[in-house]
């Protein structure tokens, strides 16, 4: 499995998923990401993923990437390669259609950490 | 942004591949931060989704071909009529066959009329094909009729030797429809 799931908090108490990302993902990688998402306690919520050098996406599982935009209120891609970070963009580019992307890309932990502390005030009440 | 003229090469020698109709190659990838590499990138995901837009499509057409091939009607609750068009072989009919016999099931066929006015000269496998096909409609219980052999078809059909014991052979479907329906009681033959 490409993907690693972790619960995670900040140090002032935002609730996050990290996903540890690395190798090829399929359409099932991608089904299961989706899974996540859309669980009570993550839909519209923050997600942390950080992709591996290497990490690349089958065309039937980026199909899926692009139908996520309007379950996720933030979501902070770490990514040092260049190919993995073209291929994002690439995503991106594609999934612009489907409304705005709450995606962004960072170099480093630290600074996709602050963005989703940011943006901790945009996700929804919990019931 | 001075680019490599290596790297341009592979982007041309892909998109020449592309336009011949191989989708299989790929741009090469290096991890070099440039909008090339977006360019590189974007071609690569460009071709995925040729490879895949061509999958479809043929899916598509192997799925229209085998249904234009086999073109079932129900002419009476009970009666199937099949115009047999161009080549048939032991493949064809193989293929033909499976398609048959799922329909003279669900529609519990008595009567099934092979029309042969659209087929081919008849191949060496031809007949027998045919025959091995009338058997297994009788196996389900349905009986079959052959309609619209062309003369040369006849002559090769004696000259093979081939029995068509218990085959009603007729010149047009209307006749053999005919002859089903005196034979259901539905209407006498010449009335």
């Amino acid at each position: 499995m490409p993907f690693r799931f972790t619960e995670k908090t900040t140090e002032s108490g935002a609730r996050y998923l990290r996903v540890d990302a690395e190798g090829r993902v399929s359409l099932d990688d991608a089904k299961e990401f989706q899974s996540w998402v859309m669980r009570p306690e993550w839909h519209l919520g923050l997600i942390m993923s950080v992709v591996g050098k290497g990490t690349a996406y089958d065309r039937d599982a980026r199909k899926v990437f692009q139908t996520l935009n309007e379950h996720i209120t933030a979501l902070a891609t770490v990514v040092t390669s260049p190919i993995v970070r073209a291929a994002i963009n690439m995503m991106l580019r594609l999934a612009r259609s489907r409304g705005t992307t709450p995606l962004r890309m960072f170099t480093s932990e630290e600074e996709a950490l602050r963005w989703l502390e940011s943006r901790r005030g945009d996700v929804p009440p919990r019931p | 942004m001075a680019i490599d003229p290596e790297r341009v090469e592979r982007v041309l020698a892909v998109m020449v591949d592309a336009a011949e109709g191989n989708y299989e190659t790929r741009v090469p990838l290096s991890d070099v931060e440039d909008e090339m590499l977006e360019i590189e990138v974007g071609i690569n995901f460009l071709l995925d989704e040729l490879t895949h837009q061509r999958a479809r499509n043929e899916s598509h057409q192997r799925a229209l071909v085998a249904a234009l091939s086999t073109p079932i009607i129900v002419l009476w609750p009970g009666v199937l009529a099949l115009p047999l068009i161009g080549h048939f072989d032991r493949g064809r009919a193989m293929e033909v066959t499976a398609t048959l016999l799922a329909r003279v099931r669900a529609e519990r066929a008595s009567h099934v009329i092979l029309d042969l006015t659209g087929l081919a000269e008849l191949a060496g496998d031809t007949m027998p094909a045919l025959l091995r096909m009338v058997q297994a409609m009788r196996l389900l219980g349905a009986r079959c009729l052959l309609t619209g052999m062309h003369p040369r078809s006849a002559q090769q059909v004696v000259e093979l030797g081939i029995e068509l014991r218990g085959v009603p052979t007729l010149a047009q479907v209307s006749d053999a429809l005919a002859q089903v329906m005196s034979e259901k009681g539905v209407f006498k033959t010449g009335t």
